[in-house]
């Protein structure tokens, strides 16, 4: 068995005083609640407030995912509620597109359209809660427009709202559904985030390093590209489109993917910590103490839900929700034992919903902030993945940085490299993964988990409705609102689009009508797909 | 065709999923056995996946899949059909819950490899199992 990091550095039988000689503890650690904040962020850590306890939900129909909502409620989701939207809505296409009805509603929400998120929201309220739709950047300022257009419906202060709603413009570099090039991405990204830190929403924008780990990048890439991303996004927000820093620094929040190297994963939130803070404090030279502090949440591990035996998941989601609450986080979201096989059956939303509850409240680790703070082992580890992350993280830097590393395939390569070596780490048998490569068992003799899906009909039935629904409208409004968003995605990409999309949306259009008049605009197809024709007349 | 020395495969991610990892790995290994491979990439429709297979003159279609794009698979299937290719044998790999697995191999998929498998299974099924009249 190999005894090496997941980035390949040598573990030694223990540890002691030597293995972190020069470790100062003000400089490096400090308390919880000082600078460089490695230690968390809270003195009193998770008394006053445990972490959100959360499941994603988003599965057919935007009512049915209304009552999985409710459910998981009585189930035991504290604090936020977290929606994953579909394929076709990261695309997005719409539900009626001809290839969009063979997909819609599997494996999330339908988001299309403001009608869509009215009937999600149904008896939920917008405040009291965080708000987190999850999908793809190329939505991203269109689920801003939702919650603006459905606040303002419901007579709420924007800025009561709290949660995030929108999203990186890396992620299909890292698997993730979405059909738009970077560039267009990147502009939408950087309207959304302006138009929240302008406005001073309170709503967060996930650059997360989850996609690319749980695509098989290694944690002291993830720590990089992570920082990477976070460096070049902030920049941006602040030098081309004029914001102050310790205003964008309430922007992001990072969602880690936490598998089940236990002390490999506490080290690398506690470094991450680390270098957003000295990040802030030296690059950025922010004012605030509070723009020092990354926030962070936990996602554990799909990749290391296992297709055999899964119930056996049950025990590594265990140990990855305690991982994650002892590294320290705002938020968690567990992978279920189903996570192989399909979406989150009842079943397996509660176990993992429980076990977060079993966690926070059995094993008195929200007794204590930072527990494992002193230890050779995990301080040595904190050290050793951060300088691993600065060395590559230096890499992507000399390459001009995350988006042109990305343009030049550098992190692709990096990921690629590093997916290949853990199959090959698991097929040699060089790491263990029970009922993978260890105490096998015939797949006869495997017990059959509950499985929750939706079918082909169902999909056709979600379309079915759109293209009646899009009757419906007020069509001369859709129409002007369309034109006036054509005119202004021409001009140039410093022009920010939210209010027109703002428009659009509240006119109902679709979020693929959407996407797609501003493709146009910018001279690409109108359906990325190019089967279907941009149904407006624009001039 | 009679030029061709190795088993050709094309491997290809269908419908909307953007999980490209598994393909790629698959890929790797195929060409590491010295397979001939056309990895067609993400965002696949049945026609254009059937197109390129008629293009390239390959012995298999593998889909990776990545839950719940069966219905995609399906349609795949019967577009060979129609066009008469059934010398093409499809596998698929990736998170596909057994039912599913067992109707579509009900409905021609030649095999599925589960999540995980060995690079041994996959290379070792497509070499029996390939059978060109020039290898």
């Amino acid at each position: 068995m190999k005894r090496e990091t997941d980035y390949g550095h040598p573990i030694k039988t223990f540890y002691h005083p030597k293995d972190i000689e020069g470790l100062d503890y003000d400089r490096d650690l400090g308390d919880p609640g000082s600078y460089p904040y490695t230690r968390g962020y809270y003195p009193d850590g998770y008394r006053k407030r445990v972490w959100t306890q959360r499941m994603t939900a988003g599965l057919g129909s935007s009512k049915q995912t209304n009552e999985v909502l409710k459910q998981y409620r009585e189930m035991g989701q504290r604090g936020g509620m977290l929606v994953i939207c579909d394929r076709t809505n990261a695309m997005p296409i719409d539900p009626d597109h001809p290839i969009g009805r063979r997909e819609v509603g599997v494996l999330g929400w339908p988001g299309a359209s403001l009608f869509e998120f009215e009937q999600l929201m149904d008896d939920i309220p917008l405040t009291g809660q965080s708000i987190t739709l999850l999908g793809s950047c190329a939505m991203s300022s269109i689920r801003l427009a939702y919650i603006v257009a459905l606040a303002e419906k419901r007579g709420i202060d924007l800025k009561e709202v709290h949660g995030s709603v929108t999203e990186y413009p890396f992620c299909t570099t890292f698997g993730q559904t979405d059909a738009q090039p970077l560039d267009l991405d990147l502009k939408l990204w950087l309207d959304s985030s302006e138009y929240i830190v302008r406005n001073k929403i309170h709503m967060r924008s996930g650059i997360l390093s989850q996609h690319f780990q749980e695509s098989g990048g290694n944690n002291a890439q993830a720590l990089a590209v992570e920082m990477a991303m976070l460096k070049e996004l902030c920049g941006l927000l602040v030098h081309e489109r004029g914001l102050d820093f310790d205003d964008v620094a309430l922007l992001p929040y990072e969602l880690v993917s936490v598998g089940s190297r236990f002390f490999e994963e506490i080290a690398k939130i506690r470094a991450l910590r680390r270098m957003w803070a000295k990040m802030a404090r030296e690059t950025f030279k922010a004012k605030r103490e509070k723009s020092c502090q990354l926030l962070i949440s936990v996602h554990t591990s799909g990749r290391t839900m296992t297709y055999q035996q899964p119930l056996n998941n049950i025990a590594r989601c265990a140990i990855q929700t305690l991982a994650g609450a002892i590294g320290g986080c705002t938020a968690i979201d567990n992978a279920c034992l189903d996570n192989a096989h399909a979406e989150p059956s009842p079943l397996a939303a509660r176990m993992s919903l429980n076990t977060q509850h079993i966690v926070a409240d059995e094993t008195g680790v929200t007794d204590v902030a930072d527990p494992l703070a002193g230890s050779y082992f995990v301080e040595y580890l904190t050290n050793t993945v951060e300088e691993e992350a600065y060395r590559i993280w230096d890499k992507i830097e000399e390459a001009g940085g995350m988006i042109a590393a990305v343009e030049k395939g550098l992190v692709q390569k990096m990921l690629k490299e590093s997916a290949q070596e853990k199959h090959r780490e698991v097929e040699s048998g060089e790491r263990l993964v029970v009922g993978v490569n260890d105490l096998v068992i015939p797949p006869e003799e495997d017990f059959q988990i509950p499985i929750q899906e939706l079918k082909t009909s169902d999909s056709e039935a979600i379309a079915r409705r759109m293209e009646e629904w899009k009757k419906t409208r007020d069509m001369p409004l859709v129409n002007q609102k369309m034109t006036q968003l054509f005119v202004d995605a021409k001009k140039e990409d410093r022009y920010n689009l939210m209010p027109s999309i703002i428009e659009a949306v509240k006119a109902y259009a679709t979020a693929a009508e959407i996407i797609g008049v501003i493709r146009k605009a910018r001279g690409l197809s109108y359906d990325p797909l190019q089967a279907i024709d941009c149904p407006f007349d624009l001039k | 065709m009679g030029k061709r020395k190795g088993i050709k495969v094309l491997v290809s991610v269908i419908g909307l999923d953007g999980h490209n990892t598994g393909a790629e790995i698959v890929s790797r290994m195929l060409m590491d056995a010295g397979m001939e491979v056309v990895y067609l990439g993400i965002y696949q429709t049945p026609e254009m996946i059937v197109q390129a297979a008629i293009q390239e003159d390959v012995d298999v279609i593998g889909i990776s899949s990545h839950a719940s794009n069966y219905a995609q698979i399906v349609d795949l299937l019967e577009l060979l059909k129609k066009h008469q290719l059934n010398d093409i044998q499809v596998i698929c790999g990736g998170t596909i819950p057994n039912q599913h697995a067992r109707e579509l191999k009900e409905k021609g998929v030649s095999e599925i490899f589960l999540p995980q498998s060995t690079s041994t299974s996959i290379v070792n099924y497509i070499e029996s199992t390939v059978k060109r009249p020039n290898l």
